[in-house]
């Protein structure tokens, strides 16, 4: 279980990691490392040039302007952790997404980039990168482009970035102040992927939802954006209920059955099969939009009602 | 490949090839063999060491990638004088370590944390985290959990 | 920097707590791979992808190729290596891997015609088994050799559980049925029995495979020098492995040597010969160099042993008042491909089934089958968890259809203090207890009232999550079975005053040479930091038994303890000659011997005469030998609170009480942290730890330790740890065993709680592990109290594995279901 023998370049700028990449389909980019190097101790990746760019400096940037961030290939993980790290609801709904990916000491040198690349289907950053209607900065021998995130992601580790491009950042819309964020996640242990996850935000007018984002984590084969949920939502009373639990006639609820239904296409796997994974997903759909609509209660202070 | 690299406070000029992981190199070419492989997929922790004062999983970091960084291991966490940090006495003292396979990686994580912001060790919820990122199959981690939290308690703090 | 942090107000420096922490906690332990062995070879494994197959070719060809390869051989490769050591003339060919007849683990009849090659020679029987080892000039080099290994497998199908491997219809040995061994104790339970019972539980649990997961994997690393070789391993019974390994390799029992350096944790798992061991000893000798095999975790979870791994049926009969009339438990066993140290290991299970209740009728049976998983090995607990956990199910179901609180029924079955000892109808002499005290204990702790107060609210609370409180008494059995109940054992006194206590056990953990050092001192009365602790090497202490079975306080423990008394009575015998006065006229305090009359002044002149001149008059002291000790019985009771989330099946431990009792105590603090670790590896089997398979019979653990979860910080309850001490009279210091009652006590608690919470009518739906969906399934199903009809059961209740053991319910009798219902919910508040 170790690495097979490669050889390993150190580029100091984007053209020159660009140009490494182009040498053969056997070039892997380096960032984090935390999902590359693992793969290849399993030798399920056997890269014959490893392009290690964390002496790139201009990817190590993280910005917020004209409504946007902008997150660069070297921006690690745990840069996320604080709350105020990312301005207004987004930084919230980062803050409590990122502490689900992995432990502190996987989070001090992974990426959110890297996470992105390497498109796992469980992997928070993809679902929230879908939801948001995220653009992915790619660098290419043909020089930049961008990707859309929901043109992006076509399958488990599979994306439409080829194999010679590196990506630079990645950029989120900010959340305006009054949007609700709620992230929610669902595993057997602490040590262990999302059997499924839901990232979700809300905004209203006059307690009616007027926009819902769903992204959901590990429901197929590459993340969801859960299109059929959010529909059911416009409209709805943005109320969450008094209790824990959410009443099957309540519109998150809905919600939640129609992510389940006709969003997700979950993948049988050990301890949870279809059935079991469907009903995971209602639930955690239901539940993150309480987050989120409780969360707008907290961020505005306004009611839709029943905030107690 | 020629790197160099400060381990525990001294400068070494190591050749590796790029494949070797960090964790080898500290074990086979420096011979600090406190830094233990547990899984040698990044779960179990045993292998963490600090890297420019973070913890990271030396069984995820290739040496190379260290090059001009300063490492430090379990080796180095004692005084210059061979006297105990205060995580070592804390962990004795509160039977938090039964095998010791784990333990280096829980010391280096611990350590990392409260030495860049002691009063980590004060918020239940960051100790909880620290304890949270390794496993240890002897303990059941509560222990580990108090001799954090009272190696937090007895951190020497900075007089302003 | 960090030195500034040792500020002026450590003037102190604290004591370490053990002898151990030092060198632990600064990097200075030294494990087998810590060794630095110049021009050692690592060995690395070329393994099957398939369970079960006919292996038709392999070629290492391409891997001498690869730079810094020394060697790859396949099982057809080695007989035609060239003998290269002085020693290896005779070694032409690699022995099979031993199996262990001690306590019955195996016999002579399961293992004919199954041996267990240390190198696949035709057949693959389990994933993972070895088809070439590899040598290389490091790890990196023997991987590189290894992945030019080619080889061809033609798959057959697999069987991965004892129920699919009972028919025969896949057989890994030709011509030999599946079952390699059946047993049973008790006497057999007339029907009627059952028939005229008021209230008969009958239900299937299955006992998952579980991995022991030391967090070092193993180790062995073997040095031949001349005729010699000296093999460390990180092991549990270094003087077993130095037999075996001698016998293999030619009969050199004294040119052999082992040594068990720091030890990274055990379990259970440590304790054998393995393929790989034996084929690392064979090439060290037959290349003349120091080889050395340190399993990666990957590896492990694919070839370790593996613990537990049980079908089992039980019937479970009452009167009305609540009195055990008969208890059935019939086990079909899962001991991997090949019959060695697990295939008795179910009678364990058989032996414990009576429990500590009195119960007049009891049998139980055993049907051990080879199937294509890894060898099922001894995991803390070994066999009495898994006749702890079939028991305290069926006790807490059985209170449930009694309408019975569950503490009422256990106390009105006990055996009582005064029945001890105790003849159990499986065939165990009990040797002590009080059932009742410990049971009382862990429901004070618990605040047993308390939370049926809060269960019996959220009753009633439509928003609240349901809760449920679940009970598990239990006895075990430690110190080993007839035969190994011995451990040897020597202290030697030395001219500066210091002592040297020697032992045949090895600690992986466990604090022996903190624990060890302070017996043999307080029973010499001399001051603690003069005693040395030097075990686990067979080259110090010749003779040994090991560390395995709770054994190493009660048996290891009691024999320093006689060895340091005999060094009493040979100081005092030599005082004695050296004063001319007869033996009863000296008399041993404090190190010192002296006359008994006199005081200082002395009979015939003679003064007091501390150890260390003793021995400076009277030349070298060790004294020692084969200390014999007894089977004990620990036992506990174990009491869990749950709450479970059923929209999706997640269960919460809200608080764990754990009251064990395993007799005198040598070191509190150390028997604590054995316990709260148990308990925690319990909490494990019971909610997180599986091994799921795939369809070709290989386990789904791609991702390591992502997919075999073990407990992390973040799932540990508030656990609280109890003990009461009965005392054996059968083992001399009074200890029993401790550290594998969490394994042993908390599974069943913890199951019971989910249930309880559930209200589930077919205990067979809850089977280990309780994952979400095994949950959230239990959750949809009847509750007890609402089913009348037969048909509800019987489509539920299948094993996870395979699904194959499934279909339970037969078992199910509904009528009694819909006879206790909520009428027993209610009169339980009444308490």
């Amino acid at each position: 279980m170790k690495p097979a023998a490669f050889d390993y370049v150190v580029p100091r700028t984007v053209r020159e990691a660009v140009g490494a990449l182009g040498t053969g389909p056997g070039a892997r980019i380096l960032a984090g490392g935390q999902s590359l190097i693992l793969e290849m101790r399993l030798q399920r990746v056997r890269p014959d040039l490893v392009v290690d760019i964390n002496h790139v400096a201009e990817l190590g940037h993280l910005s917020a302007d004209d409504g946007t961030l902008r997150v660069g290939a070297l921006v690690r993980h745990a840069a996320f952790e604080r709350e105020g790290a990312v301005p207004g609801p987004l930084g919230t709904l980062f803050s409590r997404a990122v502490v689900n990916v992995a432990h502190p000491p996987i989070r001090s040198r992974g990426t959110l980039v890297g996470s992105l690349a390497w498109a796992h289907p469980a992997a928070e950053w993809c679902a929230l990168a879908l939801a948001l209607d995220a653009a992915i900065e790619v660098h290419g021998p043909g020089g930049p482009r961008e990707i859309a995130a929901r043109d992006y992601f076509l399958g488990p580790f599979l994306t439409s970035r080829a194999q010679d491009e590196l990506i630079a950042a990645v950029r989120f819309p900010l959340l305006a102040d009054d949007t609700g964020v709620g992230f929610v996640e669902h595993r057997r242990t602490h040590f262990c992927f999302a059997q499924v996850a839901v990232a979700a935000t809300l905004t209203a007018s006059d307690g009616v939802i007027t926009e819902a984002r769903i992204g959901l984590v590990n429901c197929a084969d590459r993340p969801v954006r859960a299109h059929a949920a959010e529909r059911a939502l416009i409209g709805a009373e943005i109320t969450p209920p008094a209790g824990h639990r959410v009443p099957g006639d309540h519109p998150f609820a809905r919600a939640g059955r129609a992510a389940a239904e006709r969003d997700a296409a979950p993948l049988p796997e050990p301890y949870a099969d279809v059935e079991y994974r469907r009903q995971a997903v209602a639930v955690l759909v239901g539940r993150t939009l309480c987050e989120a609509a409780r969360d707008r209660l907290s961020r505005t202070g306004t009611s839709g009602g029943g905030h107690r | 490949m020629r790197i160099t690299v400060t381990v525990n406070g001294e400068e070494r000029a190591l050749d590796v090839e790029p494949r070797r992981v960090l964790a080898d190199v500290l074990r086979e070419d420096c011979r600090l063999t406190g830094t233990h492989l547990g899984c040698e997929h990044g779960v179990c922790g045993a292998c963490t060491v600090l890297v420019d004062g973070e913890a990271v999983r030396s069984c995820l970091v290739l040496a190379v990638q260290c090059d001009g960084a300063s490492v430090r291991t379990v080796e180095g966490l004692s005084g210059p004088g061979g006297e105990p940090h205060p995580l070592q006495r804390a962990f004795s003292a509160e039977h938090a370590l039964q095998c010791g396979f784990c333990t280096p990686g829980f010391l280096m994580v611990a350590a990392g944390a409260l030495e860049a912001d002691p009063s980590a060790g004060d918020d239940p919820e960051r100790v909880a985290a620290l304890v949270g990122s390794n496993i240890c199959r002897c303990t059941g981690y509560e222990p580990i959990r108090r001799a954090i939290a009272r190696a937090a308690s007895e951190w020497p703090r900075t007089p302003s | 920097m960090h030195g500034d942090m040792h500020g002026a107000e450590v003037l102190v420096v604290e004591q370490w707590s053990r002898r151990e922490d030092e060198r632990l906690l600064t990097g200075e332990g030294r494990y087998v791979a810590d060794m630095d062995v110049p021009g050692c070879l690592d060995a690395v494994f070329v393994r099957s992808d398939v369970a079960h197959g006919t292996l038709r070719e392999v070629d290492c060809s391409a891997a001498y190729e690869v730079p810094g390869v020394v060697g790859a051989w396949s099982a057809a490769d080695l007989s035609e290596m060239p003998p290269c050591a002085q020693s290896a003339a005779t070694l032409q060919d690699l022995p099979p891997v031993p199996y262990v007849l001690l306590a019955q683990l195996s016999t002579e009849e399961a293992v004919a015609g199954r041996e267990w090659p240390v190198l696949v020679r035709d057949r693959v029987r389990y994933p993972g088994e070895a088809l070439v080892v590899v040598l290389g000039e490091d790890r990196y080099r023997a991987e590189d050799g290894a992945a030019k290994v080619t080889f061809r497998i033609d798959p057959l199908p697999a069987v991965v559980t004892p129920s699919t491997a009972a028919d025969d219809s896949v057989r890994l040995f030709d011509g030999l049925s599946n079952v390699a061994l059946r047993g049973e104790t008790g006497e057999p339970i007339e029907e009627s029995v059952w028939r005229e019972a008021a209230v008969v539980v009958e239900a299937r649990y299955r006992q998952q495979l579980l991995m022991p997961t030391p967090m070092e994997c193993r180790t062995i690393l073997a040095v031949p020098e001349g005729d010699a070789l000296t093999v460390w391993s990180g092991h549990q019974a270094p003087h077993r492995l130095r037999r075996e390994l001698a016998t293999l390799l030619g009969g050199l029992v004294e040119r052999v040597r082992v040594v068990v350096p720091d030890t990274g944790g055990a379990f259970g798992s440590k304790s054998a010969t393995f393929p790989e061991f034996i084929a690392v000893a064979f090439l060290a000798v037959k290349l003349g160099r120091p080889v050395r095999w340190i399993e990666d975790r990957l590896e492990s979870m694919t070839v370790a042993s593996r613990g537990r791994g049980q079908d089992q049926r039980v019937r479970l009969a009452a009167d009305a008042d609540g009195r055990l009339l008969a208890y059935e438990l019939n086990i079909d066993a899962d001991i991997g491909a090949y019959p060695h140290l697990g295939v008795g290991l179910p009678m364990q299970t058989a032996w414990m089934a009576t429990g500590p209740y009195a119960t007049p009728r009891v049998h139980a049976t055993v049907r051990s089958m080879v199937t294509n998983t890894m060898v099922t090995y001894p995991y803390r607990g070994a066999g009495r968890p898994e006749a702890a956990i079939a028991l305290e199910r069926s006790m807490d179901t059985l209170a449930r259809e009694l309408g019975m609180d569950p503490a009422e029924l256990r106390r009105r079955n006990f055996i009582p203090p005064e029945d001890f000892p105790y003849e159990t109808p499986t065939g165990r002499r009990y040797d002590s207890g009080n059932y009742a005290a410990a049971l009382d204990l862990a429901l004070e702790t618990l605040d047993y009232d308390g939370w049926r107060a809060e269960r019996a609210r959220r009753r009633t609370d439509p928003d609240a999550l349901p809760l449920g409180i679940g009970l598990s008494c239990y006895v075990e059995r430690s110190g080993g079975e007839p035969g190994g109940l011995h451990e040897f054992a020597s202290v030697e006194a030395h001219e500066d005053g210091t002592l040297t206590a020697r032992c045949g056990t090895a600690s992986s953990g466990q604090s022996h040479e903190t624990v060890f050092p302070a017996l043999v001192a307080e029973t010499l009365g001399v001051d603690g930091t003069l005693v040395r602790l030097v075990e686990g090497d067979t080259g110090e202490q010749p003779e040994g038994v090991g560390s395995f079975a709770s054994r190493s306080a009660q048996v290891g423990g009691a024999a320093l303890r006689e060895a340091a008394t005999l060094l009493v009575e040979e100081a005092r015998a030599r005082a004695a000659a050296l004063w001319e006065v007869p033996e009863a006229e000296v008399a041993w305090s404090g190190g010192t011997v002296h006359p008994v009359h006199g005081g200082h002044g002395g009979h015939g002149g003679a003064a007091a005469m501390d150890l260390a001149e003793l021995v400076k008059t009277t030349g070298p002291m060790r004294v020692g030998g084969r200390f014999e000790s007894g089977m004990a019985f620990p036992f506990g009771a174990h009491a869990a609170v749950a709450e479970v989330d059923p929209e999706l099946g997640t269960v919460r431990v809200l608080r764990l009480v754990a009251v064990d009792d395993c007799g005198v105590v040598l070191d509190p603090a150390m028997v604590h942290g054995q316990a709260f670790g148990s308990a925690v590896q319990g909490i494990g089997q019971a909610l997180y730890e599986g091994i799921p398979f795939g369809e070709n019979g290989v386990p789904l653990l791609a991702e390591g330790l992502l997919d075999y979860l073990l407990p992390t910080f973040a799932e540990i309850p508030p656990i609280e740890i109890r003990d009461t001490r009965t005392p054996s009279p059968s083992t001399p210091l009074g200890a029993k065993g401790a550290g594998e009652s969490g394994c042993i006590g908390t599974p069943a608690a913890i199951v019971n709680a989910v249930a309880d919470a559930l209200r589930v009518a077919d205990p067979c739906l809850l089977q280990m592990p309780l994952t979400p969906d095994v949950v959230w399934r239990a959750a949809r199903a009847p509750k007890f109290g609402e089913v009348g009809q037969a048909g509800e059961f019987g489509k539920t209740g299948e094993f996870g594995e395979a699904g194959e053991f499934g279909k339970a319910g037969e078992f199910g009798k509904a009528g009694k279901f819909g006879e206790a219902g909520e009428a027993g919910e209610a009169g339980e508040g009444g308490r």
